[in-house]
C-alpha cells in the first residue's frame, strides 16, 4: 500500500509545530518505527568503516540507534554517542545491536558538548524534520561546532524530492513550498509535506506498554505488515518532512559554515586573503530518495 | 547511558553559560558496574581527547581511585585495563549532573541523561 504524501503548511511557531508533527509522533510510534529500521545505508556504513580507532562521534537524531554499533567488523574501535528528542526511541537505542550504547536525551538544535570534542558526526534522516530553513541551518551549525576544527568529519542525509522508483511512497501534491519567512540564501527550494505513519490499535497499545516497561528492541521485520490490514482500528500519524530540492543541501551546508565564519572549499585552493578555518565538501550526491553530503573541517 | 566516557564530553549549554561549564558535577548518583568489551586500540587513540583531571575526579567521586593524576607516558596493559574500566564499565543509572557555573541540573533517569533545556534557557 503506497503511503500518500500530502503538502504541509508550517504554522507560525516552528518549535511548537515540530513538537506536534515530529516529536510526539515518534514518541507514539517508537517500537513500530524501530522494527522497520534495521538496515544501515551503504554510504553511511562506509563512512563509519573509514574511521580510525580511538575516534568518538555524535549521531545527531539517532532514532533507534541503528548506526551506533557500526562498524560491525571492528566493534569498539570507535564510540558513537546517540542524541535524540524521543525518549522512547532512546530506550531502544540504548541497547542497539544487543550491547550497551551511550545515548543522550537532547535536541539537535542544542550543543551540550565541549566545543569540537567529537572527531566525527552523522545526522541521518533528521534535519528534514525541522520546519524552517533557519532551524535546518542551525542544526548543521551545531554539527560543525561539535566536531574537531582540525580534522572533524561529518555526514548528513536528508529526504529528497527526487524519489526512487522503488520507493513505496507516491507524491500526490507537488506544490512549491510556501514562503514561511525570509530566506535570503536559499536558491533551490524544497517542499514541506506530511508523510503518514499507520499504526494499528494493537501496536499503539504495545507502544504504551513499551514506555512504561522500557522494553528491549523489537527487530522483527514482519511487524511492518500492519499497514492496511486493520484499517478500522489503525491510527494515522502525519510526520512533517521538508523534502530537499537538488542542490539545496550543499547550499544549506555552505550557508551554515559561512555563518560561523568558516570558509567553504579545499584549503589548498584558498589563497591569501582567505580564512584560516573552513570546511571542505568531500562528496555530495543522491542515493535512494535521499541527498547526502560528507564534509571535513580544516584549519591552517 | 552515562558512562564516564560521555560525562567527559558533556558540558552545560544553558543560555549564556559558556565558561567554567565543564565538567558537570555528579550528584546523588547510583551506579552499576557492567563488563564491556576491552579494546586497547580505542583507548590508545581516545586518550588524547580526554580531559584528564575531570575524568580522574569523576572516577574518584564514584569510588574508583585507580587512575593516576597524570596520564602515564607508558600506556601498558595494566593502565589501559584501568582506563577501560573507568570509561566504559561504570554506568550512572540515576542521579543528576550539575553545572559548576550556573548550577543548572541535568537529571539522569534510567541511565539516560536529560540535556533538554526549557525554552527560556536556550542560548
Ligand atoms: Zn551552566
Amino acid at each position: 500500500m503506497p503511503a500518500a504524501v500530502t503538502a504541509a503548511n508550517v504554522s507560525d511557531d516552528p518549535q511548537k509545530y515540530e513538537i506536534e508533527h515530529v516529536h510526539s509522533v515518534y514518541e507514539e510510534i517508537a517500537p513500530h518505527f524501530s522494527s522497520t529500521r534495521y538496515k544501515p545505508w551503504p554510504i553511511i556504513a562506509q563512512f563509519l568503516a573509514s574511521l580510525p580507532a580511538g575516534w568518538v562521534g555524535l549521531d545527531s537524531g539517532t532514532g533507534n540507534g541503528k548506526y551506533l554499533p557500526l562498524p560491525l567488523d571492528r566493534p569498539g574501535d570507535v564510540w558513537t554517542i546517540g542524541l535524540d528528542r524521543s525518549r522512547n526511541l532512546l530506550e531502544i537505542a540504548r541497547s542497539a545491536g544487543a550491547k550497551r550504547r551511550e545515548v543522550v536525551w537532547g535536541d539537535v538544535l542544542d550543543g551540550p558538548w565541549r566545543p569540537g570534542v567529537f572527531d566525527y558526526a552523522i545526522s541521518i534522516a533528521t534535519i528534514h524534520h525541522l520546519s524552517t530553513h533557519e532551524r535546518r541551518r542551525e542544526a548543521i551549525q551545531r554539527l560543525l561546532e561539535c566536531i574537531s576544527p582540525l580534522h572533524g568529519r561529518a555526514l548528513i542525509y536528508v529526504w529528497a524530492i527526487e524519489q526512487d522508483d522503488l520507493s513505496k511512497r507516491s507524491i500526490t501534491s507537488a506544490q512549491p513550498k510556501a514562503a514561511i519567512s525570509v530566506q535570503e540564501d536559499i536558491s533551490p527550494a524544497g517542499q514541506d509535506v506530511f508523510v503518514p505513519w499507520v499504526l494499528s490499535a494493537q501496536k499503539s497499545l504495545k507502544s504504551n506498554g513499551a514506555r512504561e516497561s522500557s522494553a528491549s528492541p523489537r527487530q522483527s521485520p514482519q511487524e511492518d505488515d500492519v499497514e492496511g490490514t486493520q484499517e478500522a482500528k489503525s491510527k494515522v500519524f502525519n510526520r512533517y518532512y521538508h523534502m530537499f530540492a537538488k542542490g539545496e543541501l550543499p547550499t544549506l551546508v555552505s550557508a551554515a559554515a559561512r555563518g560561523l565564519g568558516l570558509d567553504v572549499g579545499d584549503p589548498d585552493d584558498i589563497n591569501q586573503g582567505g580564512g584560516t578555518r573552513g570546511i571542505q565538501i568531500v562528496q555530495d550526491g543522491w542515493e535512494r530518495s535521499n541527498y547526502y553530503i560528507e564534509l571535513r573541517r580544516w584549519e591552517k | 547511558m552515562v558512562r564516564l566516557i560521555t560525562h567527559n564530553l558533556l558540558a552545560c549549554h544553558a543560555k549564556g553559560c559558556t565558561s567554567n561549564n565543564f565538567p558537570l558535577q555528579l550528584k546523588d548518583v547510583q551506579v552499576e558496574l557492567r563488563d564491556a568489551e576491552y579494546n586497547a586500540d580505542f583507548l590508545r587513540g581516545f586518550i588524547s581527547r580526554i580531559e584528564w583531571p575531570a575524568l580522574v575526579d569523576a572516577a574518584r567521586q564514584l569510588g574508583d581511585t585507580s587512575l593516576p593524576n597524570e596520564p602515564p607516558e607508558m600506556m601498558d596493559d595494566d593502565f589501559l585495563q584501568k582506563l577501560h574500566h573507568v570509561l566504559l564499565e561504570i554506568h550512572i543509572e540515576e542521579g543528576a549532573m550539575i553545572c559548576p557555573n550556573c548550577a543548572h541540573v541535568y537529571p539522569i533517569s534510567n541511565g539516560i541523561p536529560n540535556m533538554l533545556l526549557a525554552e527560556h534557557e536556550i542560548g
